[in-house]
């Protein structure tokens, strides 16, 4: 157990870094599902030049990896003089990534409902309204739960890259207990277990709702 | 942006090896893990282990735990090497279950009807089962490979100068900085995009084995 001392010293540091890490993915997840709906809905039901210009945002977003984004805005920030501090910055850049990503999400959820569902609804005259917020929402956003958790384990994974440009979090406190300790091994496995607690626990609640989504059916 | 493009193209170059090396070891490798997933006994656990261990790390620590942690232990790799050890130990986990699907995605009929006409569990798997699986993967296969061409990127946090440490090189020696990320953004916009074409047109050329 020697060996893991060096972990044993610093475990509190590494779980306020997780604290860290988890506030980020939050304030990240919560912008980037309500953008991801809104977008879903200009996929499905916009008029030609705004989904072309949705197409566009996904080429390149899905296109360009988010690191290059990420440290393209740590050093654009200080040049445009926009006042932003560096978390709501590096917020920002995440939400409208995985913005992306959920629209893609949401779009596939609504548009395997079957057709006879909205035949359904308009012939009980339902209004769009009324028909997106019965019929099709609850049963589209049952299909997307699953990849929609997949997606926020990604995202909670995504968020280590903020340490490369300089942000504190889980892998920049493990990156600083290296420094002071010189033990990679332990220090950077205590920091993988940390996060596999973390993603493992999203990834177990994303199989428990696949298998109620298949109750229904 | 002109003046910046061969350097930037000559850090694209260690992108695409990466990359191409990452997806064609993870072929294999993926397929392995997920033979050994189907099977039974103790190297199905192993390898549901390992899979489950890698899709809920960050890639970042893996590469770290390979590169620093390694060297510390006696046995350090180049960077190149760690980056391509830690993209293949990841997206091996992913290959793995865009694996495992297709191999569920093979009605249990297909395997009855192989073994009634007598085949070897070799013959059986080569002749009848694989080559459907090939055909299905394909689609998600595409989108991993695009993700891996993504990944690579991250292999700038240990100094390897693929294409995004050349970029930072350049950005701090003060070049502008719209120009440079311009490049790089079109480079790697341009490679996803290949990597894209290339499947769908697998994807067509397999087509009949649907």
């Amino acid at each position: 157990m020697k060996m893991f001392a060096p972990l044993l010293h610093s475990y509190w540091y590494l779980f306020r870094g997780a604290g860290m890490t988890l506030l980020m993915a939050g304030a990240a997840v919560v912008p980037a599902t309500a953008l991801g709906v809104v977008l879903a809905l200009v996929h499905v039901f916009g008029r030609r030049p705004a989904r072309s210009a949705l197409q566009v945002y996904l080429f390149v977003v899905r296109g360009i990896p988010l690191l290059v984004l990420l440290t393209f805005v740590y050093y654009l920030l200080p040049l445009t003089g926009i006042d932003l501090p560096p978390f709501w910055g590096v917020v920002v850049v995440m939400s409208l990534y995985y913005a992306a990503f959920m629209s893609e999400v949401f779009r596939a959820g609504i548009e395997s409902l079957p057709q006879a569902q909205w035949d359904a609804a308009r012939s009980l005259g339902m209004t769009r309204h009324l028909m997106l917020r019965i019929v099709i929402f609850p049963q589209a956003l049952r299909l997307a739960a699953p990849p929609f958790v997949s997606l926020c384990v990604s995202l909670v994974k995504a968020t280590s890259l903020v340490s490369i440009v300089g942000l504190w979090e889980l892998t920049m406190a493990s990156r600083e207990v290296v420094e002071r300790t010189l033990a990679p091994f332990q220090i950077f496995l205590g920091a993988a277990l940390i996060y596999f607690c973390i993603c493992y626990t999203l990834a177990m609640y994303g199989r428990y709702l696949e298998r109620r989504s298949l109750v229904g059916h | 942006m002109v003046r910046l493009m061969p350097a930037l193209l000559q850090g694209a170059v260690i992108t695409v090896e990466l990359a191409i090396l990452t997806f064609v070891i993870c072929l294999f490798w993926g397929l392995l893990v997920a033979l050994a997933q189907s099977s039974r006994g103790t190297l199905a656990w192993v390898a549901g282990g390992y899979v489950q261990a890698v899709r809920n790390t960050p890639l970042l620590i893996q590469l770290y735990i390979i590169y620093f942690g390694f060297s510390m232990v006696g046995f350090g790799l180049s960077g190149f090497m760690s980056g391509l050890l830690a993209l293949c130990i990841q997206n091996g986990g992913y290959v793995a279950e865009i694996y495992r699907g297709g191999l569920q995605s093979v009605s249990a009929r297909q395997y009855e009807a192989g073994r009634a006409l007598g085949m070897r569990r070799w013959t059986l798997y080569t002749t009848v089962i694989l080559p459907q699986v090939v055909a299905r993967v394909i689609p998600p296969m595409t989108n991993q490979a695009i993700s891996i061409i993504k990944d690579t990127s991250q292999v700038a946090a240990i100094a390897v100068m693929e294409m995004m440490k050349v970029a930072e090189v350049w950005v701090e020696s003060s070049a502008n900085t719209y120009d440079v990320f311009a490049g790089v953004a079109i480079i790697y916009l341009v490679l996803t995009s290949a990597a894209g074409l290339v499947g769908k047109a697998v994807e067509h050329r397999l087509a009949f084995a649907q």
